[in-house]
């Protein structure tokens, strides 16, 4: 089996061919087929900001994917801000480096655009999650999420 | 996404668009006033030319890759402006000629976000015909083109669905079906020509494709999800749509599409002159890839809803054996999967036009054999339409012997218009009543 390595991995813009590898690689992830939801959100961040999310692609699959895009005006937050909103890698292809060099590509668009600032919001029972992001750059924030169960 | 700079057309020409619009486009304002309401928090549409900053600023290929790109059409060899002048024409005759077919079956949609999405497509498709008039009045192309910008931009704005310089403009739709492979496999070929036109060697072509291609990705959303979602529809037996329609629109609108390449021998000089960086084959081989996907997501999507009970892997293994070997799986025939057209079935311009080549790539010795296996293959609505005719009386004479493919290829499907359909072809008509003279189509 030939070995693969991160400098194997093309990242580029989404586009919606990459549905169906973003529904594959959710179903692995989540354990869910859910193709609706998955058309609704990349039809929805492709009609903003095609190049503000990205795919990672290795011998023509996606393996991995991050969507976000740049908004102001939201809780208070005047300045452009970059969100990233939504990460997946596909399991086989854990250890390669795919969700860095997804994070890094966003955060280089991001950058291009002024922006200075980005954000996102990590689940505290999720320690690799938070890891991650902490390994690209991030640290905790001042503001604090809240929720109301109804 | 690096900085753009916005500019309106003068205002002679930016209300003769207007006016093209309340002809064309008359849900415009709806859209305007509903645009919250279908597409919340995204940024509001305008009607301007988008210029990208900050593009590369040397000829990225040809004979003159290295030197500096041209910044106005004096500077260019008036061959290579030529040539560009007929892409801008032809580009623009697509934008403005895809609303007029998008509006004649836009009302016939059964889903709202759906219609929404396309009248969306529509207001963005007048923006890019805005951007190549806005290219067209801000340089001095009479020197190459003969005509003065009024002449340019009047010719643009009076041609109808059956006078545009493309085929697949030509042909009017006959039902909602038509908007979203329309979208799914015209607008990809769309996506190609502005994604070559980027690296144009003329600065403001490769400065104004920026912005269309980010709305482009949208359009081919456009097409894609509906017809993911119709295939589930048809899957679980809804009597709306089946499998058989979307295949024989995929049969229809694949042929054109391949053809909007330009023959596949052609396109050298596009890249000798800088203009695009690949032969039209090249193009149209990565194009065939593409939508060879498309289809095969599609069956995905559809074999996943016809038996649900299935695991991602198991599924997969279940697609690559039926799509290679045929048979059937679990109650599901290959044969009712979607299957792209052979290349060269039912073509009219091209390496392969008029060979009558059926849709699995046999060949028909009898030209009514191949009529026969046409009219089983495409819509039913098709048949009856003006466009379909015109191939019937090219490809019969072909066979005869009467005409030579290439003197066949040269006929221009027209749409037989009556007097006094389309007032705005005259509305925006200021300077001259004589059709005017200039270059042929961008194939090259």
């Amino acid at each position: 089996m030939p070995v693969v390595t991160a400098s194997d991995l093309v990242v580029r813009s989404l586009s919606e061919l990459d549905l169906d590898g973003i529904v594959r690689i959710a179903e692995k992830t989540r354990h869910r087929y859910q193709p609706d939801l998955w058309e609704d959100r990349v039809t929805f961040y492709l009609r903003r900001d095609p190049e503000g999310s990205v795919v990672a692609e290795l011998d023509g699959d996606v393996v991995g994917f991050m969507l976000g895009d740049v908004r102001s005006g939201e809780f208070g937050l005047e300045e452009e801000t970059g969100w990233i909103e939504v990460l997946g890698v596909d399991p086989a292809h854990g250890g390669l480096g795919v969700g860095k060099a997804l994070g890094e590509a966003m955060l280089e668009r991001f950058r291009q655009r002024g922006v200075r600032r980005v954000r996102t919001l990590v689940d505290a029972s999720m320690p690799e999650v938070k890891g991650f992001f902490e390994r690209l750059g991030f640290e905790a924030d001042q503001m604090t999420p809240y929720v109301k169960r109804l | 996404m690096a900085e753009t700079t916005t500019t309106e057309l003068p205002k002679r020409y930016h209300d003769a668009v207007v006016k093209w619009r309340e002809t064309f486009l008359p849900d415009y304002d709806f859209l305007i006033e509903n645009w919250d309401r279908y597409f919340p928090r995204d940024p509001k549409f305008r009607l301007c030319a988008y210029r990208e900053c900050g593009m590369p600023c040397s000829i990225e290929c040809g004979e003159d890759q290295g030197k500096p790109k041209h910044q106005k059409v004096a500077d260019m060899k008036p061959e290579v402006a030529h040539q560009l002048a007929a892409q801008i024409r032809a580009q623009a005759s697509t934008e403005f000629g895809s609303i007029q077919q998008h509006q004649l079956t836009l009302a016939r949609a059964q889903d709202e976000q759906e219609q929404a999405m396309v009248l969306r497509m529509m207001a963005e498709e007048l923006r890019h015909g805005y951007q190549m008039l806005h290219l067209l009045q801000e340089d001095d192309w009479q020197p190459v083109t003969g005509a003065s910008t009024d002449q340019m931009v009047e010719e643009i704005l009076s041609m109808r669905t059956g006078s545009h310089v493309l085929g697949a403009f030509n042909i009017d739709f006959e039902s909602f079906v038509d908007n979203i492979v329309f979208c799914a496999l015209i607008d990809r070929v769309g996506k190609y020509q502005l994604s070559m036109q980027k690296i144009s060697s003329y600065s403001p072509m490769a400065e104004s494709m920026p912005q269309m291609l980010r709305e482009e990705a949208f359009h081919l959303a456009t097409g894609v999800v509906p017809l993911r979602r119709w295939v589930v529809k048809a899957a679980e037996g809804s009597p709306m749509i089946t499998l058989e329609v979307i295949q024989k629109h995929l049969n229809k609108w694949v042929p054109r599409a391949l053809e909007m390449f330009g023959d596949e021998r052609g396109g050298s000089t596009n890249v000798k002159w800088g203009l695009k960086p690949m032969k039209n084959r090249e193009a149209q081989d990565q194009y065939w890839r593409e939508i060879g996907k498309v289809v095969h997501d599609l069956n995905m999507r559809y074999l996943r809803a016809r038996l649900p009970q299935l695991e991602l892997a198991d599924a997969e293994a279940a697609l690559a054996r039926l799509e290679s070997d045929g048979g059937s799986f679990q109650g599901v025939r290959a044969e009712e999967l979607l299957r792209l057209p052979h290349r060269e079935y039912f073509r009219r311009r091209g390496e392969p036009a008029f060979r009558m080549v059926g849709f699995d790539g046999e060949t028909f010795e009898s030209v009514e054999a191949y009529l026969g296996h046409l009219t089983r293959t495409l819509p039913d609505g098709y048949r009856a339409t003006r466009d379909f005719l015109e191939f019937v009386e090219q490809m019969t004479a072909v066979a005869r012997g009467d005409k030579k493919p290439e003197e066949a290829q040269r006929v221009m499907p027209q749409l037989r218009r009556v007097g006094g359909v389309c007032p705005c072809s005259r509305a925006v008509r200021w300077v001259a009543d004589e059709a005017v003279e200039l270059p042929g189509p961008a194939a090259g």
